[in-house]
């Protein structure tokens, strides 16, 4: 099977993508020294044409994924890690325009024809939605939509379909997964609903599961068992998992690298050590500080909110978009007109901010 | 097929967390085929099993008539010469035609008629209207323009004068009726399937459902017609008491069946003249209560059958 897919690929794709690999192949990631990655993106770029202008909803977004290894992305709402996601798999209306590369198995899934993505979506890289309820076929039994997801791919008899998906009910954890299988979504709990997305994303075994905020519409113990899920699948089929969520307490928990957006541009991204206990970027800092925690010394700590609004991505700040909401921000210099790049900062760590390297140094502008 | 390793090879089970509760003895989920559930949501709706009941006996009646009728189809000359209208009796249930042919026998043979025609027309209309709806508004863009302009197109022409004159050229035999009749009956329900496919190719489970690869022609047959299951039968009964009542009309305009063909509408044009004297009333009323009957039956079966195709009602 392994062939069936891989080769279609590479087939159809050489006469539309047979552009050499153009990204920057100096690009210098966490995550150097791990191998080929199975997923690279470069500069990937989305755009709405709008009315009143463009929507910027992705910006030069690059990263790798490796086999066995959780992605987290994180952001505010509209910092383009949906888009991000639904990029990769095609999945944006006709109304997107998406420049960039994915490549993934040799092929560039970008601008890819629909006929090339249909035998990659759900079988070599599948996705779990937000909202398992309405992303469940009301109509249909869940043992049934799990297995429609195999037969779109695979040639399996009917049997050979039960089985599997009781075991893959099993797997995630419904309880009596042969008498749950011939229910539909609304019989389920939400944590049930949103285990059986996962059944349905991991029926094909892929190479690469994105999980687009799998845990927001959940509350906090199923969350933790969802998470764990996702883990114990990770553990067993090596898997690459790029975690979509705004939620930093999610990825703390589950993710090796992590991937920091707002306004659509990459801000950081590094290991989710870096991230959390050296953060080079103004945003993840406040990001973190807005974050309560058990392990703070001083339990009269106020939260420290970030102030203003996320920016409209139709009318993006001049310069790094987010000086005017940054404490560190030079503001009557480099930080408002000049677009800081996405650097090195040591050990593989990236930061979009002018002042990454003198950050401890720089005393916060506070009103 | 290697990537498909069978997963108690790979994912050995092992006792899992579960979320429920164990649940208390008797609650918990019984397994019902959905032929059951189906039969349990469709026999709480009373009016839907009466009306199938009596639409099983009219079947029943109409398509045995050769051996349920009481008198033969056609009477000997001798018994048309000496034969004359009359009322109701324990002989005659519904009376006989001017003719003294026996009513109830010639309702359920011309019941074959009408009733071949309500099922067939409905059923082919319903198909063209699912498959044009369900494309113009999956595709939308120039196909939907496309498709929805012929719909309309379809809508603005007099259906009455098309059907008369292409009947005329045609030959008014019952199977040429039911094609013309489908093929100026399908817009009714393209437009419903249009609309509906409209609102729910924009849920989220047909973007999980692209996202797992599956094709157009999969989406559509898979993931939007089942959720428009409901207005799709109701259109559909719909379209039968519809097409029972064209067929009617078309009978009594006299460009419908011909003897020796029969229909319930061609037995309400033939007692036009009874209409006038009180005393024949049961020559209209019969064939007339016969429709009648039929269309609202249908109509409570198309409800009950919405109802119990739809998952989510009581269960």
């Amino acid at each position: 099977m392994t062939g069936y897919a891989t080769r279609s690929i590479h087939n159809r794709c050489t006469d539309v993508n047979d552009l050499p690999f153009t990204g920057s192949t100096d690009f210098v990631g966490a995550g150097v020294g791990r191998g080929e990655p199975v997923l690279s993106v470069r500069n990937l770029t989305v755009e709405f044409k709008t009315d009143e202008g463009i929507v910027h909803a992705a910006d030069d977004v690059s990263f790798d994924l490796h086999t066995n290894e959780t992605l987290g992305i994180v952001g505010e709402s509209g910092s383009g890690k949906s888009v991000t996601a639904m990029a990769i798999l095609g999945l944006l209306p006709k109304t997107a325009e998406v420049h960039g590369q994915v490549m993934f198995d040799g092929a560039n899934l970008v601008g890819a024809k629909e006929r090339q993505l249909q035998p990659v979506r759900g079988n070599r890289i599948a996705m779990v939605f937000q909202d398992a309820l309405a992303a469940l076929n009301p109509v249909l039994r869940v043992g049934d939509q799990i297995a429609e997801a195999m037969s779109v791919h695979h040639d399996l008899t009917k049997r050979e379909l039960n089985g599997r998906v009781i075991d893959l009910l099993d797997l995630v954890g419904i309880p009596q997964p042969g008498r749950r299988a011939e229910q539909y979504a609304h019989e389920f709990s939400g944590g049930m609903r949103q285990r059986t997305m996962i059944a349905m994303a991991i029926a094909n075994d892929p190479d690469i599961l994105i999980a687009d905020e799998p845990t927001t519409a959940l509350d906090v113990t199923i969350q933790a068992q969802v998470l764990d899920v996702f883990e114990r699948i990770q553990l067993r089929t090596k898997t690459a998992i790029v975690m979509i969520t705004h939620d930093l307490g999610v990825v703390a928990g589950i993710a090796d690298e992590v991937l920091v957006m707002y306004a659509g541009r990459q801000v950081e991204h590094g290991t989710v050590d870096d991230i959390f206990y050296s953060p080079r970027h103004p945003y993840t800092r406040a990001l973190l500080g807005s974050l309560p925690r058990l392990d703070r010394r001083h339990g009269n700590e106020r939260l420290r909110r970030i102030k203003g609004q996320p920016p409209s991505l139709i009318f993006l700040p001049s310069g790094c978009a987010f000086h005017p909401r940054c404490e560190y921000a030079d503001l009557a210099g480099v930080c408002t007109h000049e677009r800081p790049a996405l650097r090195d900062v040591g050990n593989g760590q990236l930061s979009a901010c002018h002042f990454a390297d003198t950050l401890d140094e720089r005393a916060p502008n506070v009103p | 097929m290697s990537r498909l390793p069978p997963p108690a090879d790979v994912l050995e089970a092992e006792p899992v967390v579960a979320d429920e509760v164990a649940l208390a003895p008797g609650t918990e989920p019984v397994p019902r085929t959905n032929w059951q559930l189906f039969r349990r949501r469709f026999l709480r709706h009373r009016l839907a099993v009466v009306s199938l009941v009596i639409l099983v006996i009219l079947f029943i009646a109409c398509f045995g008539a050769s051996w349920l009728a009481p008198y033969p189809r056609h009477p000997s000359a001798v018994d048309l010469l000496l034969g004359t209208s009359s009322g109701p009796s324990a002989k005659h249930w519904f009376g006989t035609d001017e003719l003294g042919r026996d009513q109830l026998t010639q309702i359920l043979y011309a019941g074959q008629t009408s009733l071949k025609i309500g099922l067939v027309v409905a059923l082919l209309s319903t198909a063209a209207g699912t498959i044009v709806g369900a494309l113009a508004g999956y595709h939308g863009r120039w196909i939907d323009q496309l498709l929805s302009r012929v719909t309309d197109l379809f809508l603005i022409v007099p259906s009455i004068a098309i059907l008369a004159v292409a009947l005329k050229k045609f030959g008014q035999t019952p199977n040429w009726i039911l094609i013309v009749l489908a093929a100026l009956g399908w817009m009714y329900v393209a437009r419903v399937v249009r609309g509906q496919v409209l609102s729910i190719k924009e849920k989220e489970f047909v973007d999980a459902a692209r996202a797992s690869g599956a094709s157009n022609r999969r989406i559509i047959v898979r993931h939007i017609l089942p959720n428009c299951i409901g207005p799709i039968m109701v259109n559909m009964t719909l379209a039968i008491a519809a097409a029972i009542i064209a067929e009617s009309t078309l009978s009594f305009l006299g460009f419908g069946v011909q003897p020796p063909d029969n229909s319930w509408g061609l037995m309400l044009s033939q007692a036009e003249g009874a209409a006038a004297e009180f005393n024949r009333f049961y020559e209209i009323f019969f064939p007339g209560l016969m429709i009648l009957l039929t269309v609202l039956a249908v109509n409570f079966l198309g409800d009950g059958l919405r109802d119990a195709f739809d998952p989510q009602s009581v269960h």
